[in-house]
């Protein structure tokens, strides 16, 4: 294994084992967005789209100045999304001939990387983050944490479930009782249909996506023009032409003496395999070597800019796009509860990236990416889906391992009074209110005793209530409700708390609500359900007669 | 010295065509073995031996882990229920999130002392089982139970909730509620231990034996909603009989229950008997529920189970025996 793949290897490992420990309760001080956070275009259109200076993402820029003395070292060497498409094309490469491309149409893809940049940039500058469309942290995090992961583990425990009686009988107990919840999540489909296309380029170029497509890695190649470390072919160079064939990114000029810096990944290939040991890569300071830098044409560029912009917003024309929560006239999906701590809704939509960390952490797999349901602007970003689970009180997990911070990291107290939404009973639905029946699992399950049990005339067995000042949306009742189908009790995003600064607790106290830190009810039982003292309809819940 | 039923001695109305757990297993052929090997064979269960030595119910007082101790050796002592290389499943409540204070679930050193006892008597196995409401690791982790059983030889304390753990059969004795998923390890078991902490519910009045046995099948939602809860609770416990009832009333969680917080009773009492209708019943009388004395035929799935012959709750009828621990 050469130096490369050495350091590749670590790299993804440690990628994923940081996205494993992306998990409730965190276990590492490490934090488990690093990798996020080094992408150079999270950062520049994170920047640009929330008019903010999110110091979280600094790591980018640290990215982008190394690269003005290191070349794009970060596409070969710690990119997760390059050293996935190194090992996809491996597989995947066609035997025959791998030469599609012309050298001229090639050189011309190779501006469209820029145009899609410049494109984000665009919508960033109208404060709409589109970021996730090529952002390739916010994609392979997506594509690891919410479709590998989730096969990893449903396998997993479906090994566990066949050789079941084989490891129990060999008295392996231990192994036996460990048990896997599969999370689950909307949209694998889609972003498993947008890898294989990645993938399947290979049948055209390798590294098809970072050589042409991958908009962080037009942001580094605009700071590649003449890096300190840089290629360097010595006089014993025979022009056998090896390097320029094997150059995974095409970065070699027709004379293998010269090269285009702002493609090349630094990544050694042709110091390994050229025959003469005629290339090196030192600092450089000859001017001879170099070809002339490309810049984007200044046309192209203010194109795609207002490409950007005048899409974005076009689309915030849409009826669906959420621009306000609480001003009429503005639909917002009953679906759309988002996530604790989550901002406003356009400054959330200005950071978030939907790399789906958020998602892949979440304990009851509540968090679930988005389709269409805030618009097209909303595509992938998180939203809870109490059927699915409830959000746990106290968990903050979601805000810890936003790289963005539109989820804010809250501490535990304040999170139980992030208001996510409003529980309210359907009462043609509920066992208790349309059945007589005993039920009340929804008065049993509530972490915030937002569930008052009331008698009212005609029904023999007390019945659920809301109480408003209580309920944080937190979704345990519609969890819990063994109501099939639709829920008796449903959250909707009605009266949620959102916050870009400041504390939930004050700001929930001055709202008249009462959801004490106290996710475990350890406090004053709710107010006594007793009516009249002796008749027989006063007898405790639960009781006959 | 052997195990056996007082519910067939005591109630007429019990039909002995009911399929329990234990007549479940002897089916499967799988106590076969077991009785190969004991060399006890099933026509040679003592069936009415100690009808007169024990009493009904046998009520202790004092701290948990003494008081727990006490009130089984009333009845016999563990070895009348255990024997040697049996497998057997402590069904305690541990279905919260919650310390032992909250008394919304069983007391740690009840099910230690229970836990210890069995591996005394014999066992081969013991498994303390719970298919909790919250989030698993954290109920074995705050209710103290799985640190206080750590140190047990043989004992493992599991909330299990995977479909691969339950086996689907049919409720032979029941009326309504005829066929669920079942812990496999409840199944396979020699023995089965009720050991509910002492709570009201709201949906129930309270939870004890009975309805604890909720906590060992997959899907409890359907009793809910397909069913009368409390008939769908005595199906369930035609099946799940439990062969020993230990009541954790050190702390009453006499209000608000299950899930609390309500207001806490000290009990100091843990009583047991052979009989989880009687447990229940005798429990229900012994403390105010939201402050009002409850008979037990005011709780409709103790009524219920009475009037079917599962056990007894006619208390005023039982030999009660009460001992400071």
């Amino acid at each position: 294994m050469n130096f490369k793949r050495t350091v590749q290897a670590a790299s993804l490992l440690f990628f994923l084992a940081l996205l494993l420990l992306a998990a409730f309760p965190l276990k590492t001080w490490f934090p488990t967005d690093f990798f996020l956070r080094l992408d150079p275009l999270v950062f520049t259109g994170t920047l640009i789209s929330s008019r903010e200076w999110v110091s979280a993402l600094a790591p980018g820029l640290i990215i982008i100045l190394l690269t003005l003395v290191l070349g794009r070292f970060f596409c070969a060497y710690i990119c997760p999304m390059g050293i996935t498409l190194d090992i996809s094309d491996r597989v995947f490469r066609p035997r025959y001939n791998n030469s599609f491309l012309s050298p001229e149409k090639s050189h011309g893809l190779r501006r469209v990387k820029f145009w899609i940049l410049f494109f984000i940039l665009g919508t960033a500058i109208v404060g709409v983050s589109t970021v996730f469309l090529g952002s390739p942290l916010s994609l392979i995090t997506r594509f690891y944490g919410l479709v590998i992961y989730p096969l990893a583990v449903h396998i997993l425990d479906l090994g566990l479930d066949s050789l079941f009686f084989f490891y129990s009988a060999l008295g392996l107990e231990r192994l036996a009782y460990i048990e896997f919840q599969t999370p689950r999540f909307a949209t694998q489909v889609f972003v498993l249909l947008f890898f294989a296309a990645v993938f399947s380029l290979v049948l055209l170029s390798p590294r098809f996506w970072c050589r042409y497509l991958c908009p962080s890695g037009a942001v580094l190649a605009l700071f590649s023009v003449r890096p300190l470390l840089r290629r360097t072919v010595s006089s014993s160079c025979t022009e056998c032409g090896l390097c320029q064939s094997k150059c995974p990114m095409q970065a070699i000029e027709p004379d293998p003496a010269r090269t285009r810096h702002q493609e090349c990944i630094v990544c050694e290939e042709c110091v390994r395999i050229c025959p003469e040991k005629a290339i090196t890569f030192a600092p450089g300071f000859r001017q001879a070597d170099r070809p002339a830098p490309y810049w984007p044409q200044r046309r192209r560029v203010l194109a795609s800019v207002l490409g950007g912009m005048g899409t974005a917003l076009l689309l915030q024309t849409g009826v669906r796009e959420v621009r306000s929560d609480t001003a009429p006239g503005n639909l917002a999906s009953k679906f759309l509860i988002r996530p604790p701590g989550a901002l406003l809704e356009e400054d959330f939509l200005g950071r978030c990236i939907r790399c789906g960390q958020c998602m892949k952490a979440c304990p009851t797999n509540t968090l679930q990416p988005v389709w269409f349901e805030s618009g097209i602007l909303g595509l992938f970003s998180p939203k809870i889906l109490p059927r699915r689970g409830p959000c746990e009180p106290l968990c903050n997990i979601c805000g810890q391992v936003c790289p963005t911070g539109a989820i804010r990291s809250l501490p535990v107290l304040e999170k139980t009074w992030a208001r996510m939404g409003t529980a309210h009973v359907l009462r043609e639905k509920c066992l208790a209110w349309a059945w007589d029946r005993k039920c009340l699992v929804c008065f049993e399950v509530c972490p915030y005793a937002a569930l008052e049990l009331r008698r009212v005339p005609d029904i023999s067995i007390p019945v659920p209530f809301v109480l408003l000042d209580k309920c944080a949306g937190c979704g345990a009742c519609e969890f819990h409700c063994p109501v099939q189908a639709e829920s008796a009790v449903v959250v909707e995003p009605m009266n949620s708390l959102r916050l870009n600064k400041g504390s939930y607790i004050e700001e929930g106290r001055a709202q008249g609500m009462s959801l004490e830190a106290d996710p475990d009810r350890e406090r004053e039982p709710p107010e006594d359900i007793l009516t009249e003292e002796d008749s027989p309809e006063a007898l405790p819940p639960g009781f006959n007669y | 010295m052997s195990k056996k039923k007082t519910v067939f001695d005591k109630n007429p109305l019990f039909s002995r065509s009911f399929m329990s757990r234990r007549e479940f297993l002897k089916a499967q052929g799988g106590i076969a073995v077991f009785m190969a090997a004991s060399g006890v064979g099933i026509m040679n269960w003592p069936e009415k031996a100690r009808a007169e030595d024990y009493p009904d119910i046998a009520l202790s007082t004092g701290v948990p882990d003494q008081a727990t101790r006490t009130s089984v050796e009333l009845l016999g002592g563990m070895s009348s229920f255990v024997n040697s290389g049996d497998r057997v499943v402590i069904k305690p409540n541990m279905s919260f999130a919650h310390t032992p204070d909250r008394a919304t679930n069983t007391h740690p050193e009840v099910v230690r002392a229970l836990a210890q006892m069995c591996v005394q008597a014999g066992a081969s196995r013991v498994l303390v089982l719970d298919n909790t409401l919250h989030s698993a690791e954290r109920c074995l982790e705050l209710s103290g139970i799985r640190q206080a059983c750590s140190g047990i030889s043989g004992t493992e304390v599991l909330a299990l909730s995977s479909a691969r753990f339950f086996q689907e059969v049919e409720l032979p004795g029941a009326l309504n509620f005829r066929r669920t998923d079942i812990m496999r390890q409840v199944l396979q078991a020699d023995v089965l231990i009720a050991a509910p902490v002492a709570k009201s519910h709201s949906a129930t009045g309270v939870s004890l034996s009975m309805k604890g046995m909720m906590g060992l099948i997959r899907n409890r939602g359907v009793m809910h909603s397909r069913y009368n809860l409390n008939e769908a609770i005595v199906d369930l416990c035609t099946f799940l009989r439990a062969d020993l009832t230990v009541v954790d009333a050190s702390r009453v969680l006499s209000s608000h229950g299950p899930h609390g917080p309500g207001e806490v009773i000290r009990g100091d009492i843990v009583l047991a008997s052979r009989d989880m209708v009687a447990a229940d019943a005798k429990t229900v009388d012994l403390f105010p529920w939201y402050g009002r004395s409850i008979r037990p035929e005011q709780v409709a799935h103790i009524r219920i189970a009475h009037e079917r012959g599962l056990g007894r709750m006619d208390i005023e009828n039982l030999d009660i025996r009460t001992v400071e621990a």
